[in-house]
């Protein structure tokens, strides 16, 4: 019988011991069910939407996150004074903000609990119709960041009697700070005289905002505007605003049949990353193709459908070979490639061959073609460029790109590049473009082919323009302050910001500021031809920006900041401790994601939006009925009552300083553009401000006065409420919107011209005088007056006539060297790391410029979570028959010796960890220029403070530093230490009870910043990135993180590439720079361009 | 004749214990002593019993060494000993408040300490055993008490707890458990539990058709 007679189991009950013994006793009864009840929580939730409905943003209850681990509501209920150890229940006010983490502006709400008036949580905001209620890890970050055990607590200021970097601070408050830089910018403005006007520059990191920080130096009418845009993209910006006059492209990703991408960045790393990944992966869902052009196997590249490794700096040759193709060949139908419809359209062939002046001496004597087009038909044009590219061949790109073996990868290329038609979205942007001399011919390579399908038009799934794709009306508050206008245009050139070795760089050549400072020989040369050249400055002030460890050749910047009599005051409004803040003055700790008052608008779709960053602490407590006492610093208020300490953000310190102390009497005429329209005793606030600012959009201010009826500032209230809005979407083929024209007037840019007034030239273009300058404002077409692009033109410029005209005609169109002797000749657009360049085995082309998803740039080191899941050391990537030649093993430390290949001098050294890998091509090292961060002392004591200050404690070693003015070394002394409990551990505790429990060192990789010297692009200003370096094994006494550098030789590799590469201004010239190219931040007026330069 | 039913029921408290404790968590020192002292206990794991190893080594090192492993290999990495996994379409577990026997649980004011047992879900074959052992230990006190009335409803939730959940699904995960066992303890568990589980079911089916009038069936016998 199988089964066993249940008599035997009456065994059972003759158990030595009772089964209640036995039993686990997994089983309760308890008093948790009327809480259940009552609550009304659930066990599953009805939904998993993250976010609840906006309206109960206000007063949200939460069951918490960390009871909730312990079971569900159905086993603990809901605490209370009945049931203690039931599940907590947070009352959360939900703020929303905006990450400020990187550009791409991703919207955040913070989860203020009331009781504790914390944040405990940063979610995405689901109103935010770019990043849809997502974020990447830096996103999350944002907490860990606001409760840095290292938070700086209050403005400090270099002890008296101390030198800078000698890394002696005391106390200071924000009063005593403003009062004491608000003077020395009194009295430089006060002299009023065209130096004064250049003495005093704003250098702003990251901005993360659309137009504030213009108005900062605008209102004070100086030309006093640094961006850190000549070291990150700049190089992609030049060769868009040679096609387009527009700063960068914007692609639909989302709508795309291939994602073309060039470097990885917008997949997985930068710019509008999460934004644009979430796109790209909706895309790819329905089939779209990804391609990655990079030399290293990025995310991006590993999940892409085609990753082609071409040599650094090559791929113009690749994109002049699919426009050769593209050329030359049919469709199975017989039909041309060529998008004609498009082209012929949309496209200024029509100017190119109306000048054959150009054609004759430049296409013809450079021998780009061999005989003139017979006329200046389209159809001769298209002859023409089929002659122009067909050198472009695949065995000539093969080598070219030294993609021998691949060139099966050219044929799939070329099959998606076809199959996707005009559905083709790019971002062409940092490694190439910015990495290489001349890598600006990149994007404009790229682009032709591009406009040769017809992608360019801007339509569904297509790549348009980024300023039909943005708002910024962060600078346009004035009408709720006294002047309620705009300041004038500012009557000086600063030629520290742009030198007349630069005229067309994209952006302010800032990241040889301090080279420029310091070199009397350049400066004496300008000033002996008539210009008036700053020899020092007044004041400079970094805000949230850290060049001396992100720019190259940092012990230079070292060198300038602490020379007093080159730079007078500095001051860093900064969130974090940095490499920078160590040699300033004052270190004025402001605002991070949650802490801020910022206008953002980030084009990662084709819609119009902008978001509202706020100190949501603030907002919180306003909402809960607090009051500050001073309305116009109600966020420093605000966080000092509730903890964080004395933070404060820029559009409530600037708008006091100025007020208060910069023009207190008025008498600069700045005072009025910052104080308060409703009470000019004082400051403008951040609610008058920003409603002033947003109000500036029509449907959004439609909307939000109704919703908001009973609100003095319904459109901040709006904001301040949802955080984000979408004023337009489907924004496509703008530059085919039709422009307004009735019987006399026709209507473009807000402004209205007469019709007679408007001349029409004999390409189609509408032109009107104004300010004595000419001005085109439309394209005629058939019967209708079309907007067109933003170039004079107003089509697509495939000839940039106004490059030619400003000394590079050889390169007004897209064209690369087609052999060894043009590669000479046209260094220009020549990558400094080419591979002809590489002689030995163990020279190599170090790629320098990628981003590593979860840093931020320099401000990574303030979040422990970040800190945490980035120890990797940052090793070199090397090709691993390249390593196994040279004998470098995984772990191996090298020394990676830099060398410049136009002076020909050495810089130095870095030591770094090898890790051979398939993942970079063959003669391409990879080392990413985001880590290895360092600091010289672990903390700072404050005189009459009770606590030690640490630095950067959960993400920066210490070093030793050695500098003599030639030579610079840095050496590790001590990874990061362990902080226990109570250990110098004094603020935000609660937060970091876990921070002994980490567990890495920090050497996460070398300064390699400080041994880069700078390579000005000649053309486009930027840096170029990309070293070519000499590898050898490590020596004994190495260490990895050991930096060696010949700053001295630094300083003439910069003077190198600035001479012996550039076209300066000179005695011809009459203007500083084409005045219709946009100069970014300040606007300039027509006096400041002209130029009169001795001979 | 309440004796013999009060010996019956203590029988099934006691075996409903002894079943849902081995097979919910790792053997302890303690349960094995028990095991090993108890004839009674030792005679349901005839395997076992006479088990080399088990007379070679300390029970720590038989613990650590061979049962632990086992348990492991039966309950953590390789079966499923959870309702949901068997009974649903999708292979799927559910480990929220929506789990049916989670539920069923609920509606009786218990709560299962999940972290406690250290499952994930309270459908584990050692919680829903042990669910059977708090009805019958509820039911014994109630025959004990006289409570007859009482005592046939908890017996009618315990069949319909047997019918509509582990006769369902215990007895596949048990031959699972049986063929895959890599020690004879785990071996003879399965089998006891597999056996008494069919046992106790057509126990209830009895009681079922006098109404679960436990004195009817004392009579009838």
């Amino acid at each position: 019988m199988y089964l066993q007679s249940r008599r035997t189991f009456l065994k059972g009950a003759a158990f030595s011991v009772a089964g209640v013994a036995i039993a686990k006793g997994v089983f309760a009864t308890d008093a948790v069910a009327e809480s259940v009840t009552n609550s009304k929580f659930t066990n599953t939730p009805d939904s998993i939407s993250f976010y609840p409905d906006q309206a109960e943003w206000d007063s949200f209850k939460e069951l918490d996150g960390t009871d909730w681990k312990r079971g569900g509501i159905e086993r603990h209920g809901v605490r209370s004074a009945e049931n203690p150890d039931g599940i907590q229940v947070n009352d959360y006010t939900i703020v929303p903000t905006v990450c400020s983490n990187c550009e791409a502006g991703c919207g955040l709400t913070a989860w203020v609990d009331k009781e504790t008036m914390t944040v405990r949580k940063y979610m995405g905001n689901p109103l935010h119709t770019g990043s849809r209620g997502r974020n990447c890890a830096k996103g999350y970050a944002v907490l860990s960041q606001m409760y840095d055990p290292d938070r700086i607590p209050f403005p400090l200021k270099r002890a008296p009697g101390s030198k800078r970097g000698e890394g002696k601070w005391i106390r200071t408050t924000w009063d005593e700070a403003m009062a004491e830089i608000g003077k020395k910018m009194h009295d430089t403005l006060k002299v009023g005289d065209e130096i004064s006007k250049k003495s005093i520059m704003y250098h702003v990191g990251r901005p993360n905002e659309n137009g504030f920080g213009h108005r900062v130096p605008h209102t004070m009418g100086l030309d006093g505007y640094d961006s850190h845009t000549n070291i990150c993209s700049a190089g992609a910006r030049q060769g868009t605003i040679q096609w387009a006059n527009d700063d960068r492209n914007s692609p639909d990703w989302a709508n795309a049949k291939l994602i073309f991408l060039q470097s990885s960045h917008a997949a997985d790393a930068g710019h509008y990353f999460q934004q644009s990944a979430g796109l790209i992966a909706d895309a790819r869902k329905r089939g779209a193709k990804m391609v990655v052009i990079d030399p290293r196997m990025s995310n991006s590249a590993g999940m892409a459908d085609l990753w082609i490794p071409a040599w650094p700096g090559t791929e113009t040759a690749l994109y002049l070979y699919l426009a050769n193709r593209v050329l030359h060949e049919q469709d199975l139908n017989g039909e041309d490639l060529v998008n004609h419809e498009f082209f012929k359209e949309w496209v200024n062939w029509d100017r190119l061959m109306a000048n054959r002046e150009y054609i004759e001496k430049h296409m013809l004597g450079n021998g780009y073609i061999s005989k003139m087009p017979k006329d200046d038909s389209y159809e001769s044009f298209i002859e023409m460029i089929k002659e122009l590219y067909s050198p472009y061949t695949k065995e000539y790109v093969t080598k070219e790109c030294k993609l021998e073996g691949m060139e099966h990868k050219l044929d799939a290329l070329w099959e998606m590049y076809i199959d996707a038609g005009d559905k083709i979205a790019t971002y062409l942007w940092r490694a190439g473009p910015i990495g290489h001399r001349g890598g600006w011919m990149i994007t404009r390579a790229g682009f032709l082919t591009l406009a040769l399908r017809g992608a360019l038009r801007g339509d569904i799934g297509g790549t348009s323009f980024h300023h039909w794709h943005e708002i910024s009306v962060g600078g346009k508050g004035d009408k709720a302050t006294v002047a309620g206008e705009r300041p004038p245009k500012v009557d000086v050139w600063n030629e520290i910001a742009w030198p007349p070795e630069y005229p067309i760089s994209s952006y302010e050549m800032s990241h040889i500021m301090p080279h420029l400072l310091m070199d009397e020989e350049w400066q004496q040369k300008w000033i002996k031809k008539g210009l008036k050249v700053p020899q020092k400055l007044a004041v400079w002030m970094p805000r949230m920006y850290n060049p001396v460890w992100i720019n190259p050749d940092g012990f230079r910047w070292i060198e300038a900041l602490k020379r007093e009599d080159k730079i007078e005051m500095s001051f860093n409004l900064s969130p974090t401790w940095s490499e920078t803040n160590w040699y300033c003055d004052y270190i004025l700790p402001v605002g991070l994601a949650g802490e801020r008052n910022d206008q953002q608008s980030t084009p990662s779709k084709p819609e119009q939006r902008i978001e509202f960053r706020q100190a949501v602490l603030r907002v919180a407590a306003e909402k809960m009925g607090w009051k500050a006492k001073d309305p116009a610093r109600a966020t420093l208020e605000a966080h000092m009552k509730y903890g964080l300490g004395e933070i404060w953000e820029e559009s409530e310190f600037w708008a006091n300083i100025m007020v208060h102390h910069i023009d207190p009497d008025g008498s600069l005429g700045i005072r009025k553009y910052w104080a308060s329209k409703k009470d000019p005793s004082r400051a403008v606030t951040v609610p008058e401000y920003f409603d002033a600012a947003m109000s500036l959009l029509p449907r959004l201010k439609e909307t939000a006065t109704k919703m908001y009826p009973t609100e003095e500032f319904p459109v901040y209230a709006y904001m301040r409420d949802h955080g984000a809005w979408t004023e337009k979407t489907n924004v496509y083929k703008p530059q085919e919107e039709e422009l307004k024209v009735d019987a006399n007037y026709v209507y473009a840019h807000g402004k209205k011209y007469p019709k007679h007034e408007v001349k029409k030239d004999k390409f189609g273009a509408l032109w009107v005088e104004h300010d004595g300058r000419e001005h085109s404002i439309g394209l005629v077409k058939d019967d209708k007056i079309l907007a067109g692009f933003h170039t004079r033109s107003k089509k697509l410029e495939f000839f940039s006539e106004w490059f030619a005209e400003w000394k590079w005609p050889e390169y007004a169109i897209p064209v690369y060297p087609r052999n060894e002797k043009e590669l000479k000749k046209m260094e220009h657009v020549v990558t400094q790391v080419h591979h002809t360049m590489m002689k030995g085995d163990n020279e190599f082309a170090l790629n320098t410029v990628f981003r590593l998803p979860y840093n931020i740039h320099t401000r990574s080191v303030n979040s422990k979570h970040l800190m945490e899941i980035s120890q990797n050391h940052n090793p070199v990537w090397i090709y691993t028959k390249d390593a196994e030649k040279l004998g470098i093993k995984r772990g191996d430390a090298i020394r990676v010796n830099v060398t410049d290949t136009v002076s020909g001098l050495d810089s130095g050294y870095f030591v770094g960890m090898a890790v051979p890998t398939e993942a970079t091509r063959p003669g391409v090292l990879a080392c990413s220029h985001h880590a290895g961060r360092w600091k010289l002392k672990d903390a700072v004591n404050i005189p009459g403070f009770e606590h030690a200050l640490g630095i950067m404690g959960v993400g920066a070693p210490r070093y030793d530093m050695t500098n003599d003015g030639k030579i610079g070394t840095l050496k590790p002394a001590e990874g990061i230490q362990k902080r226990h409990a109570g250990h110098n551990l004094w603020q935000f505790k609660e937060f970091n009870k876990d921070l002994d429990n980490i567990w890495w060192d920090g050497l996460s990789g070398a300064w390699q910043n400080a041994v880069a010297p700078s390579h000005p692009d000649p053309i486009a200003g930027n840096h170029a990135w990309h070293l070519k370096v000499v590898i050898e094994k490590a020596q004994p006494s190495d260490k990895i993180g050991d930096i060696y550098v010949n700053y001295e030789n630094n300083f003439k590799v910069y003077q190198a590439w600035r001479d012996q590469l550039t076209r300066p201004l000179d005695h011809n010239d009459t203007e500083r720079r084409p005045w219709f190219i946009k100069r970014p931040a300040v606007p300039l007026s027509k006096k400041a361009y002209e130029v009169h330069i001795k001979a | 004749m309440q004796e013999e039913i009060l010996t019956e029921q203590s029988a099934r408290v006691n075996i409903y214990a002894l079943i849902s404790r081995i097979l919910m968590n790792e053997i302890d020192e303690e349960l094995l002593e028990l095991i090993l002292k108890d004839e009674n206990i030792l005679s349901f794991f005839p395997n076992f019993q006479k088990w080399d190893k088990r007379k070679s080594m300390s029970n720590k090192d038989l613990i650590e060494r061979y049962l632990n492993v086992d348990f492991t290999n039966l309950f953590l990495l390789h079966l499923v000993p959870y309702e949901s996994f068997y009974m649903r379409e999708d292979q799927m577990m559910e480990t929220g408040g929506e789990n049916p026997v989670q539920k069923l649980y609920n509606d009786f004011d218990f709560r299962v300490e999940l972290d406690q047992a250290r499952v994930m879900a309270g459908d584990h074959i050692g919680v829903e055993l042990e669910f059977m052992f708090k009805l019958c230990e509820a039911e014994y006190r109630a025959l004990e008490d006289g409570a007859y009335e009482v005592a046939s409803e908890i017996a009618e939730i315990e069949y319909n707890f047997l019918k509509e959940h582990l006769v369902e699904w215990a007895p596949m995960f048990l031959l699972n458990v049986k063929s895959e066992a890599g020690t004879a303890l785990y071996f003879d568990a399965a089998d006891l539990a597999l056996e008494f589980i069919l046992s106790d079911f057509e126990y209830l089916s009895k009681l079922k058709k006098s109404d679960f009038k436990h004195l009817a069936v004392e009579e009838s016998k």
